[in-house]
């Protein structure tokens, strides 16, 4: 079975290099049967490489040490969900799960395309196909998962025990679907270049693509955000991490792209900006692979580090981002420009986004290659933390979010700010008694907080707000208006969706940085301690053992208001013998919105605990905003208006049409 | 003869996606202009939608629609040259497509042929335990004995067979588990008390530490005559740098060994090198009743001491990647001032201190365990 699935990734290889060079061949000469090709053998790529992982995840399942990746990241006594979601906690498992992804993006357009025009259906997949190609070439040359060990040893060398948690079930996968989704718009673009011309179709068919990729991308970062809070038992929620700002790079390039598609799609306008976008956007996402893969960032995800590695991808990466910006410079000026609108209006709008965004973006990639290039050229080490990004990421961020309420509400082509501030005065008001509430009953010292909360309440009164005015609020009758509301388009929902999301995200971030509470102290068993209004006594420390670890458990109670006990929070301390590793599992009880969270620290000579405490007020609203966010993208995939753009719609059934496919 | 047979049958189905669309005939495709079409009637109707929802003004939406109209004329115009362009099937289309279909079978045949293990089969774990026990290797065997032990954790006698098996196989916190074990099921003895001991000193990079000393103390309570434990127990000495008393243990050793015991060669080793003032941290010179070659004792001592600062180099990087570790930090200051490297010590100190910050418990002990080395914090 093992070799069964290396052998359909060595086929699945070939099939991509057909997939590539035929049908680019048959665009360029309008042959139609040598474009036919790329459809089936997308498809059949596909089923290979899932073929192909299937075997490996047999493999990690059953323990197979005759694997050397399983060797390397398994162990027998592991429990089973951990041996199978390590198939893809290892650096070359996660690159065949990467493919995988791609090729079934590959395989969607292929099985959903047939409405799309023939070249440009011929000339995606071919880019999506060479994409692939170096992909699996990569994956063959420097990272072969089905590496065997003769003889094979009877124990592996265990998972990384930061990694034997439920977040890798989720958290690299969805990361992935967001990432290789944007190859698809990637993809796109690139295609619309060879050809040199942009279909009309051309944006309703990377729009969908761009909410799929994007939406996966906010649950990944969110799920990565939480488990860093959760695992590490640090309580924080976003460190500035270089790799962490490699995903949230594409987030924000995503973000401006999602937002200039619609632009592009409405209005045929900003067509050249966002193919741009589209390119950079993928490009980033590679960008964020090479570094997270490379070893050039030392952290949990550089699993194991081979110069060879990091220099193959440095050469993949020039060839599509030096290639795809080279193709762009040579055609662009062939493209032509779309509609023409005042700078007071949706369009505007949107502009105004991309710049803050791309602006954001540029800030971000900044702080983060800035270290490493110094390194690189003076060999000094310099890290760029919190405080540059608090100072510049910041001060970017802050006029994008107060103007976010005013975009959905502008009218497209020419807008009336004033009317629209005026439509905004409940939103107004709201945010400004929020303001008022917190700085004279919450926190007075804090400018920040006040802002902070007022800003967050504006973005959620704006989201309601623009609900509200479009289904006719106050114009009306409520009857009328309930007809109305339920009529309108699910874009409209989505985008009320995402901007409430952001605006929720925005409060829980407030919430946790200026009204949480901290505190680290000594504890004994008996003993009580309390924070921010809630009693919690230290019930002891309990051994106990895990499947492949030993733990000291520290058990907690929460004491209710009445003296009883409330709830029970358990933080443990896990040590893995086989990597010899500590982790720390933090306690954590939900409270409303609002989390209890805590972690032992180390044992004291006299059986006391170093236990640190946290107040996290609101802190959960932060994946909770995120998850209205996917949802928002969710709806807005639901649109009818994406479905549209293929002759053929009026004769066949709304199954074949391309949003049907996307998961 | 299964893998072929799949192999086969994959690279059949392969070829045939690639050959198939290319023996079909090429459908009529709808033009890229009827796609545009479709897209500006859609945007025209969404205008008036818009327009409906006073989303647009109505002089703007009279001027995008006169856009979209334009783009519609533009579209009949452009489609016409299209129209005009003609597709010829030419040899070079022949040669692409045979390219493409022989690429499939000999490409994946011939990088597979580089790569492949074709005849190593699948080895899932709980088939090879399975397996007669005299096809197995040491290893399964050892895997087995783990199987049995974990079912039946109380066995005292099975762990003490496993425990210098591990230690024999470098599997040193495997061991002391076991040693452990075999003590908590199988009781005190001097043998296992002085096994646990050189377990725990093994997986300490060959430091005999706190915990190792006691258990050394233990098997010496037990049978005050034990050689492993006495000669350990010496070692310690000399890692803490009291060279003189070491060399008066193990001299005081050699009187009490028996004339037989393979302990001679040991000690007589460890005095030579104490009197070269060499015996530095420890490899730990593995007792002569292991029946693996002990690679120190024949090391050159240039090589010793290479493989020493190996070790603590290693133990150095260990705690960069995963600072909070009292007893890691204790263990590097202690092996840097043992070996002589004071800066170095000093700098263990400073850097322990910091990750517990200064004021800390840790950063209280760690003072105190470095001046108990001779060392200040400050120069």
């Amino acid at each position: 079975m093992v070799e069964t699935g290396h052998f359909a990734l060595v086929l699945a290889f070939v099939l991509s290099l057909v997939q590539t060079l035929v049908p680019l061949i048959g665009a360029r000469t309008g042959n139609q049967r040598l474009m036919a090709v790329g459809g089936p053998v997308t498809v059949t790529g596909f089923a290979l490489t899932a073929l192909s992982f299937a075997a490996l995840a047999g493999a990690y399942a059953s323990s197979d040490f005759s694997v050397a990746s399983v060797w390397e990241n398994s162990h027998s006594l592991q429990p089973l969900i951990y041996k199978i979601t390590g198939t893809w906690g290892n650096h070359e498992g996660s690159m065949l799960l990467w493919v995988l992804i791609l090729t079934f993006f590959g395989a969607l357009v292929a099985a959903f395309g047939s409405n799309l025009p023939a070249t440009l259906r011929a000339n995606v997949l071919a880019v999506q196909g060479a994409i692939g190609a170096t992909f699996f070439l990569f994956i063959l040359a420097t990272s072969n998962p089905f590496t065997r060990l003769n003889p094979a040893p009877i124990e592996g060398r265990d998972l990384n025990p930061i990694l034997q948690d439920l977040g890798l079930a989720i958290h690299p996968p969805f990361l992935y679907l967001g990432y290789v989704g944007f190859s698809i718009c990637f993809s796109f673009s690139v295609a619309a270049l060879i050809e040199g011309r942009i279909d009309a179709s051309w944006a309703r068919w990377v729009r969908p693509w761009t909410l799929v990729a994007w939406m996966f991308l906010t649950g990944g970062i969110a799920m990565g955000s939480y488990w860093a809070y959760y695992e590490l038992g640090w309580g924080g929620f976003w460190f500035w991490d270089p790799v962490e700002n490699a995903s949230f790079m594409p987030w924000l390039a995503g973000t401006a792209l999602l937002h200039s598609a619609i632009v592009m799609e409405k209005r045929s306008a900003l067509k050249i900006w966002t193919l741009l976008l589209a390119i950079l956007t993928f490009s980033l996402s590679l960008l964020g692979t090479f570094l997270v893969r490379s070893g050039v960032l030392t952290s949990v995800h550089a699993f194991a580090t081979d110069p060879t590695r990091g220099v193959f991808i440095l050469c993949i990466l020039t060839l599509f981002i030096g290639g795809s910006l080279a193709l762009f410079a040579l055609r662009a000026p062939r493209l032509t420009a779309g509609g023409l609108f005042h700078p007071i209006s949706r369009e505007g709008a949107l502009v105004l986004n991309n710049l803050f965004l791309t602006t954001a973006t540029a800030t971000v990639l900044v702080g983060t290659l800035y270290p490493l290039a110094v390194e690189a050229l003076s060999g000094g080490k310099i890290s760029v933390g919190a405080p540059f990004f608090n100072l510049t990421f910041g001060p970017l961020m802050l006029p994008l979010l107060v103007v976010v309420p005013f975009g959905p509400l502008l009218a497209w082509k020419r807008g009336d700010v004033f009317a629209v501030a005026q439509r905004l005065m409940a939103a107004f008001a709201a945010a400004l008694l929020a303001m008022l509430v917190t700085g004279l009953f919450i926190d007075g010292a804090s400018v920040f907080a006040a802002l902070g909360v007022g800003l967050a309440f504006w973005l959620v009164c704006g989201a309601l707000t623009d609900l509200a005015v479009k289904s006719g609020f106050g114009n009306v009758a409520p009857s009328i208006m309930l007809r109305r509301f339920a009529g309108l388009p699910r874009s409209v929902f989505g985008t009320a969706l995402a901007h409430l999301g952001l605006g929720l995200t925005v409060l829980g971030i407030v919430g946790t940085l200026c009204f949480g509470t901290e505190k680290i102290l000594s504890m004994h068993a008996g003993e009580s301690v309390e924070l921010s209004g809630h009693t919690l006594r230290f019930e002891g420390l309990y051994p106990a053992q895990g499947p492949n670890y030993s733990e000291d458990r520290g058990r907690f109670s929460l004491i209710g208001a009445d003296g009883g006990i409330a709830a029970e929070i358990t933080s443990a301390k896990r040590f893995f013998p086989v990597r010899q590793m500590t982790t720390t599992e933090s306690g954590i009880e939900t409270l409303g919105f609002s989390q209890l969270y805590l972690s032992l620290g180390d044992e004291g000579t006299d059986g006391s605990v170093v236990v640190r405490l946290w107040w996290k007020p609101l802190v959960t609203l932060i994946w909770g905003g995120a998850f209205v966010m996917m949802a928002g993208a969710a709806m807005s995939l639901l649109d009818r208006r994406l479905r549209v753009g293929a002759p053929s719609r009026r004769r066949k059934p709304a199954a074949t049409m391309p949003s049907a496919g996307v998961p | 003869m299964l893998f072929w047979v799949i192999a086969a049958i994959l690279t059949l189905g392969a070829s045939l996606a690639v050959l198939l669309p290319l023996a079909g005939g090429g459908k009529g495709a709808s033009t890229s202009s009827d796609h545009d079409l479709e897209v500006y009637r859609d945007q025209l109707a969404e205008l008036e939608r818009d327009a409906a929802r006073g989303l647009i003004q109505p002089a703007e939406a009279e001027e995008a629609r006169a856009e979209i109209a334009r783009r519609i004329l533009r579209l009949g115009s452009a489609g016409q040259a299209d129209a005009s362009g003609t597709r010829q099937p030419s040899t070079m289309v022949r040669l692409v497509a045979t390219a493409a279909v022989l690429a499939v079978p000999l490409l994946s045949w011939g990088v597979y042929s580089q790569l492949g293990s074709p005849d190593f089969p699948s080895q899932p774990l709980a088939e090879r335990l399975a397996k007669n026990p005299a096809d197995s290797s040491v290893d399964e065997l050892v895997a087995r004995a783990e199987a049995h032990l974990a079912a039946n954790p109380s066995d005292g006698r099975g762990w003490d067979v496993l425990a210098p098996i591990y230690l024999r196989l470098q599997r040193y916190s495997d061991a002391v588990t076991a040693y452990r074990n075999a003590i908590r099921f199988g009781g005190d003895t001097a043998a296992r008390e002085a096994g646990l001991g050189e377990a725990i000193a093994n997986v300490a990079g060959g430091i005999v530490t706190a915990d190792a000393q006691s258990a050394f103390e233990q098997a010496l309570k037990l049978d005050p005559a034990n050689p492993k434990a006495s000669f350990y127990l010496a070692m310690a000495l000399a890692q803490e740098g009291r060279l003189p008393e070491a060399t008066a243990a193990w001299q005081k050793m050699l009187t009490l060994l028996p004339p037989d015991s393979p302990w001679h060669g040991a000690v007589e080793q460890a005095l030579a090198e104490a009197g070269n003032r060499s015996v530095a941290a420890g490899k730990p010179t593995k007792g002569p009743d292991a029946a693996a070659v002990d690679a120190a004792s024949s090391m050159s001592p240039q090589d010793r001491q290479a493989m020493i600062d190996t070790m603590v180099a290693g133990l150095d990087q260990k705690l960069r990647e995963n600072p909070r570790d009292t007893e890691g930090w204790m263990r590097l200051i202690r092996s840097y001032a043992v070996l002589g490297k004071a800066k170095e010590a000093r700098d263990a100190l400073h850097r322990g201190i910091a990750v517990f910050g200064a004021d800390s418990e840790e950063a209280k002990k760690f003072t105190a365990f470095a001046a108990s080395l001779g060392l200040t914090a400050t120069e």
